[in-house]
């Protein structure tokens, strides 16, 4: 069996004994199918356990183990090694906080989230033996592709609006926020396009694209920023007609 | 030329239990791949304000009389003017077929009782729309019709 | 003015996106005939001419053709060198940026209806 091997070059951050992030070089045997992910849990397993990196379904639907790599974000569990040369470069995702090594800070993206009421908001109270809400496919249809978020803040590391605007609410919390907007068991559009566009909200996107670029579930929330602007633009205007806005 | 994050950038309302390194900037912004095309986009801003002020200058000489009409359109024949006035062309063109590729997914899926036509239909009627409305101001200013 | 201009991002968004279509569609045009065309003399000889120009931009709807085609892509610029500014510079220019740009882009929509009541 022939032996492939790879030079990993990975970002080091120990906040106890470290001013900043460092590098270090790892050279380890690779298999043809492995993904970056398998070679990063080589690292650790074999050669440095002090290396720490956030992973864990492995098959793409948890979001957890974006990182940047050869400067691009991507899902390492998804990522192959053949699609790159003999040296890769592994990175924390960019314009995210390091807490140590691989691991960046997530609360200030669980901030963002929250602030877009993701969640369905009722006209009234309905009472559970009125029965179900009531969807068609078709009303589904108008919301599905971007409910497929997995969270994962790939498309936080690649806008370079999230890079220059501390208080921008980011590419995911957005598409969520229009996901909520368009499904028709929710009553909430006019509270939350409030929130929308305000200060950081879907007015600061200058529409770069690089989030549905580089995301893996094909959400294209540039897609639903750039939708949710126009609903907001005509809901902001019907709110001078009608003030207390139906759906 | 690349752009820094903030140090701030994805900061939390509290500060987290343990020091953290700054987030860096995105790797390849603003010089590769769909990034370049990104800022080349926005830099058209520029382009569009120096055709605006060209056709208000233009204007401004109609309304002030044949000579100074006369007198603009004689400084147009300036070589250095024909380059830039064909350097804003191209600009506004790459600009407006840019435009119309990025338009398909601004679109809604559903505008009042009306869904949203296919891609294919966006890019047949906002690309047939340039070629008609250049053809026809063509033909306006060039002297066929009107 | 911060809180000002919060507060009228979507009209000023909707003026950005009628101006890329306006740019888009007679900007092209415009740029082909009277500044390359027209210079180096392939059109007909009249063409150009006051008396036939003044007639066309003098018209109610020529008027109103010229005053959208200066005013709206002015908005358009104004937003998309507002972006560049902070994609470049940071968040903290744009307190002086975005004034800055949108002052340009009303001044030149005043001049624009000025110069099209004054033909």
């Amino acid at each position: 069996m022939s032996e492939e091997k790879k030079t990993f070059v990975v970002t080091r951050f120990d906040p106890d004994t470290d001013d900043a992030p460092r590098t270090e070089t790892y050279e380890i045997p690779v298999q043809a199918d492995w993904k970056v992910l398998d070679a990063l849990n080589y690292i650790k397993d074999e050669v440095d356990p002090s290396l720490s990196h956030r992973w864990s379904c492995r098959m793409a639907v948890c979001g957890s183990c974006g990182m940047q790599v050869n400067g691009e974000p991507r899902l390492t569990c998804k990522t192959s090694l053949s699609n790159y040369g003999s040296t890769v470069e592994v990175a924390p995702l960019a314009n995210f906080p390091v807490v140590r090594d691989l691991v960046v800070e997530m609360e200030g993206f669980m901030e963002r989230f929250k602030k877009v009421k993701p969640w369905i908001i009722e006209a009234k109270e309905q009472a559970a033996i009125e029965g179900t809400h009531r969807q068609s496919p078709a009303e589904l249809a108008e919301f599905k592709q971007f409910s497929m978020c997995i969270n994962c803040m790939l498309c936080y590391a690649a806008c370079p609006v999230t890079a220059n605007e501390p208080d921008y609410l980011g590419p995911a919390a957005l598409a969520l926020g229009h996901r909520y907007n368009q499904d028709s068991r929710d009553h909430g559009a006019r509270e939350r396009n409030e929130v929308m566009r305000d200060e950081g909200g879907l007015f600061a996107c200058s529409f770069a694209n690089e989030c549905s670029e580089v995301c893996p579930k094909n959400v294209d929330p540039a897609g639903a920023i750039q939708q949710a602007k126009l609903g907001n633009v005509i809901d902001w205007a019907t709110s001078f007609v009608v003030p207390r806005g139906g759906k | 030329m690349s752009a820094r994050a903030r140090v701030d950038a994805m900061k939390s309302s509290a500060a987290p239990p343990t020091r953290t390194a700054d987030p860096s900037p995105p790797d390849h912004f603003p010089g590769r791949g769909n990034y370049l095309s990104y800022v080349a986009f926005g830099a058209t801003g520029i382009l569009m304000w120096l055709a605006a002020f060209q056709v208000l200058r233009a204007i401004r000489a109609l309304g002030a009389g044949e000579e100074a009409w006369n007198t603009m359109l004689a400084s147009f024949r300036h070589p250095s003017y024909v380059v830039f006035h064909a350097f804003l062309f191209v600009g506004l063109t790459w600009f407006a077929l840019r435009f119309f590729q990025v338009f398909p997914k601004t679109q809604p899926p559903r505008m009042g009782p009306f869904a949203r036509p296919s891609d294919t239909f966006f890019k047949v009627a906002l690309n047939g729309a340039f070629v008609v409305v250049t053809l026809l101001i063509a033909l306006v200013l060039g002297g066929a019709i009107l | 003015m911060k809180t000002l201009l919060i507060k009228l991002e979507p009209i000023i968004w909707a003026l950005f996106g009628a101006g890329m279509m306006v740019v888009a569609l007679l900007m092209p045009g415009w740029l082909l005939m009277v500044g390359v065309a027209g210079p180096m003399d392939v059109l007909w000889a009249e063409a150009l001419s006051y008396d036939r120009m003044h007639g066309l931009f003098g018209h109610p709807i020529g008027r109103l053709i010229a005053a959208a085609a200066i005013a709206l892509p002015l908005w358009a610029g104004a937003h998309h060198i507002r972006h560049l500014a902070i994609d470049f510079g940071g968040i903290a220019r744009d307190t002086v940026f975005a004034p800055l740009c949108y002052a340009v882009a009303l001044a030149g929509s005043v001049a624009a209806v000025l110069a099209v009541l004054a033909l």
